[in-house]
C-alpha cells in the first residue's frame, strides 16, 4: 500500500507526474480499507475499526474487568468470614496480585490467547492483528497494551474547575490516542504504532451476494444484443455495481443514472429510442454474467415475436394495425418501454449491500 | 465459462471452508464442523487445500469477472480463513530465559537511554539527600519538598523498632508489587512522551532523597530503625525505577532520533528493544518487593540486611556487565556464508568446491 514517491532535483516531466497520479488513484482509495498480501501472494483487504469501534469494546472490557475484580473481592471476603483468618494474609497478597495483573496485563493476556481479541473486540467483532497482516505475538500485546495509559493523555481533573468535585476523580480525555487515529493511514493509536499492529473489523455475516434475474423480458431483450459486442471489464464491473444497487432507487432515478451508458448503445445496437434504458443495462449484466449462450430462449408468452431493433417497428406497427394477436393483447413497444418495471426483476434482498 | 456456472461450481466450496473457519473459531480445531471427513489430521488438510483454492479463485477475480459483490465477499472469507490458518504466536515462557538473561542485560549495557536515566535518577537521589541533610546550609529544604505532615509521619512510623510477623509480611509483599510495578509500568508508558516519565523519575529521586537526607540529620527519631529497613532491598528498588524509565526513554527518543528510518519504523524498533529492558525492570521490582515485605521489616540482624544488600548490588552488577557485555566482538570467526548448490556450479578453475566464495572470486580475479 505504499506509493513511493521519488523526490529527484529535476522536476518531472508531465507523463511523470501523469502516470504517479494513476499510480496514487490505484492504489489508495479514499477508504478505510487496508490490503495485506499473504504467503500465498495474493492481496485481499481487511476493512479498519476506527474509534467509535474501539471505544465500545474497551468500555466493555473495563466493565468486566470491575466486574471479575468485584468477584473476586467478594469471594475473598467470602473465605476470610468462613475460614475465621486461617491463610487470609496469603489470600490478602494472591489478591494484590491478582488485581495487579487483571489491572495491567488484562489486555496482553487475552489477546495473546484469544488471536487478537479481548471480550470487548470479540463482542463488537474487531480484532488486533500486526501490520503485516499476521497475528500479533506475546511482546506486540504487551508494548501496545502497557502504552494504552500514554494514549488516554491528557488527563483531566474537573477538581480544577469546581471545588465541589471530589479530588480523586481523574478522567482520561483519549486526545492522544483520537489524533493519531485520525492521522495514521491505518488509524492507528500510539500504542498500535509503537506495537507494529492494526484493529480490523471482523466480519460476520458470510452471506454470498447473488443477484437474481427473473423477469422474462430480460433474457428476451438481451437475445437482440448483437453477438460481436464484446463488454469490456470496467463495463462488466460497472454492470455489476448497478446490478447490485438498483434496487436501491426509484425507477426514475435508474432511468437517469442508465441512460448515461446506455444512449450510445442504443444507436450502436440499432435500437428503437424508447427502449427502456434500466432493462437494458439489465439485459447486458443478464448476458455477461448470467446467461448461458447455448441455452435455449425462455418461453416467452406474450412476447414473444416482439423485436426491439429499429428497422423492425414499421413491421410490428403493421402487425399491429392488422389485429395480428402476435404480440398479445398489449402492444410490444409498450411492453419493453414500460417505465413501471414490476417487481418481478428485484436483486435478491440480501444482495449488493456491501 | 460464464459467472453464473463458476460461482454454482465454487460455492460448495466455499461453504465447506466457512464451516471449517466456524468450527476452528469456537474450538480451535477442524473436528466440530460435522463431517467425516474433518475429523483430525484429514481436516487440517482439508481446510488448508480449500483456502488455497479460495486464495487462488480471489487472484483469478478479475480475470473471471465477478461481480464486486462476490469480490468482496471473497476478501472477507480469505480473511477469515487467513486468520485461522496463521494464529498468534503464544507467550512462550521458553524465550523467557532469553529474554531476561540474554537480551535484556545487553540491551541495558548498550543503551545511553538507560545511562540517562540512571545519571539523572541518582544524580538528584545524592544532590536532594546533601541537601536535606545539611539544614544549615539550605534551611527548610525537606520540608518544602516532602512537606512537614510526611516527614513526621515517616518518624512516628519508625520509632518502633523493627518487628512483625509472617501475615504481615505476605500481605506487604503483595502489595508492594502491586503498589511499585505499578509504578514502574507507568513511568515505562510515559516514557512515549519523555517529559511525564522524567518528571516521575525526578519527583520519585527527590522525594527518597530528601526523607533519606532528612533521615540521616542527627536528632531525628527513628533514623536507626528507618536505614536498617532500607538498607535491604534499596539496591533493587532503586535501580528498577531507574531501568523503568530507561526503557521508556528509549521508546520517546525512538520517535524523534529515526537513524534514517521512517517515524513509525523507528518507534518500532525502539519499542521492541525497550521490552526486555522492562521486563528486567519488573524482575527487579518483583524482587524487591520479596525482599521488602519479608527481610526488611523482620526483626533479623542489621548484618544479614546488610550483607543481602552487598550480594543484591553484587548480584546486579553481574547482570550488567558480565551479562551484558558485548560478545560480538570475540565472537569467533565464522566461515563465509556457502551455498549448498555450490558444487552444482562448474568451477572454471577447477577448484575444490568447499574453498570459501569470495576466495574463489579473489583468485579469478588475478
Amino acid at each position: 500500500m505504499h506509493v513511493i514517491i521519488e523526490t529527484e532535483a529535476s522536476s518531472p516531466s508531465k507523463p511523470q507526474i501523469l502516470s504517479l497520479i494513476q499510480r496514487m488513484a490505484a492504489t489508495s482509495s479514499l477508504d478505510t480499507t487496508i490490503a495485506v498480501v499473504t504467503p500465498e501472494n495474493i492481496a485481499f483487504e481487511y476493512q479498519l475499526a476506527g474509534p467509535f469501534r474501539r471505544l465500545p469494546a474497551y468500555l466493555i472490557d473495563i466493565a468486566i474487568r470491575w466486574f471479575f475484580l468485584g468477584i473476586l473481592f467478594f469471594v475473598a471476603v467470602m473465605f476470610l468470614n468462613f475460614a475465621g483468618g486461617f491463610g487470609g494474609p496469603f489470600f490478602v497478597a494472591g489478591g494484590f496480585i491478582t488485581y495487579f495483573l487483571v489491572s495491567w496485563f488484562y489486555g496482553t493476556i487475552l489477546e495473546t490467547y484469544f488471536n487478537g481479541r479481548t471480550v470487548g473486540k470479540w463482542a463488537c467483532g474487531i480484532r488486533v492483528i500486526d501490520i503485516e497482516g499476521r497475528p500479533i505475538n506475546g511482546s506486540r500485546a504487551l508494548i501496545r497494551n502497557l502504552l494504552r495509559i500514554a494514549d488516554f493523555w491528557p488527563l483531566a481533573a474537573p477538581s480544577q474547575f469546581s471545588s465541589e468535585i471530589p479530588p480523586m476523580m481523574i478522567i482520561p480525555t483519549g486526545m492522544v490516542a483520537l489524533v493519531t487515529i485520525i492521522m495514521t493511514r491505518r488509524m492507528q493509536r500510539l500504542g498500535d504504532l509503537a506495537a507494529g499492529t492494526m484493529v480490523i473489523v471482523d466480519e460476520r455475516s458470510w452471506e454470498l451476494p447473488v443477484v437474481k434475474v427473473d423477469d422474462p423480458r430480460v433474457a428476451a431483450l438481451a437475445s437482440y444484443l448483437p453477438g460481436d459486442y464484446r463488454v469490456s471489464r470496467s463495463m462488466a464491473r460497472t454492470l455489476a455495481i448497478y446490478a447490485e444497487r438498483r434496487h436501491f432507487l426509484t425507477p426514475a432515478r435508474r432511468r437517469e443514472i442508465a441512460s448515461q451508458l446506455t444512449d450510445p448503445l442504443l444507436d450502436r445496437f440499432e435500437f428503437r429510442r424508447d427502449i427502456d434504458s434500466d432493462l437494458l443495462m439489465y439485459a447486458l449484466y443478464y448476458k455477461t454474467f448470467l446467461a448461458d449462450p447455448r441455452a435455449e430462449l425462455p418461453d416467452l408468452g406474450p412476447l414473444a415475436g416482439y423485436s426491439p431493433l429499429l428497422r423492425d417497428v414499421n413491421r410490428m406497427a403493421d402487425a399491429n394495425r392488422r389485429g395480428s394477436d402476435i404480440v398479445g393483447e398489449k402492444t410490444g413497444d409498450a411492453e419493453f418501454a414500460d417505465g413501471d418495471i414490476p417487481t418481478a426483476i428485484e436483486v435478491a434482498p440480501d444482495g449488493g449491500a456491501g | 465459462m460464464n459467472v453464473a456456472k463458476l460461482l454454482e461450481k465454487r460455492r460448495g466450496q466455499w461453504a465447506e471452508l466457512e464451516k471449517l473457519c466456524g468450527a476452528m473459531e469456537t474450538s480451535g480445531r477442524t473436528d466440530r464442523s460435522g463431517d467425516a471427513h474433518h475429523k483430525g489430521a484429514a481436516g487440517i488438510s482439508r481446510f488448508a487445500t480449500l483456502y488455497r483454492a479460495a486464495c487462488a479463485d480471489l487472484a483469478l477475480a478479475d480475470a473471471y469477472q465477478l461481480p464486486p459483490g462476490t469480490v468482496s465477499y471473497l476478501h472477507r472469507l480469505v480473511a477469515r480463513a487467513h486468520n485461522q490458518l496463521y494464529r498468534a504466536n503464544r507467550l512462550d515462557p521458553s524465550t523467557w530465559g532469553d529474554i531476561l538473561f540474554r537480551d535484556a542485560p545487553r540491551q541495558i549495557f548498550a543503551d545511553p537511554c538507560v545511562r540517562i536515566a540512571t545519571i539523572v535518577f541518582f544524580g538528584l537521589f545524592a544532590l536532594s539527600m546533601f541537601v536535606a541533610a545539611n539544614e544549615d546550609m539550605f534551611p527548610g529544604f525537606a520540608e518544602r519538598m516532602v512537606g512537614e505532615a510526611a516527614l513526621e509521619q515517616m518518624e512516628e512510623m519508625y520509632d518502633q523498632p523493627l518487628q512483625g510477623s509472617l501475615d504481615h509480611y505476605v500481605t506487604m509483599a503483595g502489595f508492594y508489587i502491586q503498589h511499585n510495578t505499578g509504578i514502574g509500568l507507568k513511568c515505562f508508558a510515559y516514557g512515549i512522551f519523555i517529559v511525564p516519565c522524567l518528571y516521575t523519575l525526578a519527583f520519585n529521586a527527590i522525594s527518597l532523597g530528601t526523607v533519606f537526607g532528612y533521615m540521616s540529620r542527627d536528632g531525628v527519631e527513628g533514623s536507626d530503625n528507618f536505614f536498617e529497613f532500607v538498607t535491604a532491598h534499596g539496591p533493587f528498588e532503586l535501580t528498577a525505577i531507574a531501568l523503568a524509565a530507561g526503557a521508556g526513554l528509549r521508546l520517546g527518543v525512538g520517535l524523534f532520533h529515526t537513524l534514517g528510518l521512517t517515524r513509525a519504523d523507528s518507534l518500532r524498533g525502539s519499542a521492541l528493544k525497550a521490552v526486555p529492558v522492562m521486563a528486567a525492570s519488573a524482575m527487579l521490582f518483583v524482587l524487591a518487593a520479596f525482599t521488602e515485605g519479608f527481610l526488611s521489616p523482620s526483626p533479623l540482624p542489621y548484618i544479614v540486611k546488610a550483607g543481602w544488600s552487598i550480594f543484591s548490588a553484587g548480584l546486579i552488577s553481574f547482570y550488567f556487565v558480565i551479562l551484558g557485555f558485548p560478545r560480538d566482538e570475540f565472537a569467533p570467526v565464522t566461515r563465509p556464508y556457502q551455498s549448498p548448490f555450490a558444487d552444482a556450479v562448474d568451477d572454471a578453475d577447477g577448484e575444490e568446491s568447499d574453498t570459501p566464495i569470495h576466495n574463489r572470486s579473489a583468485s579469478g580475479a588475478t
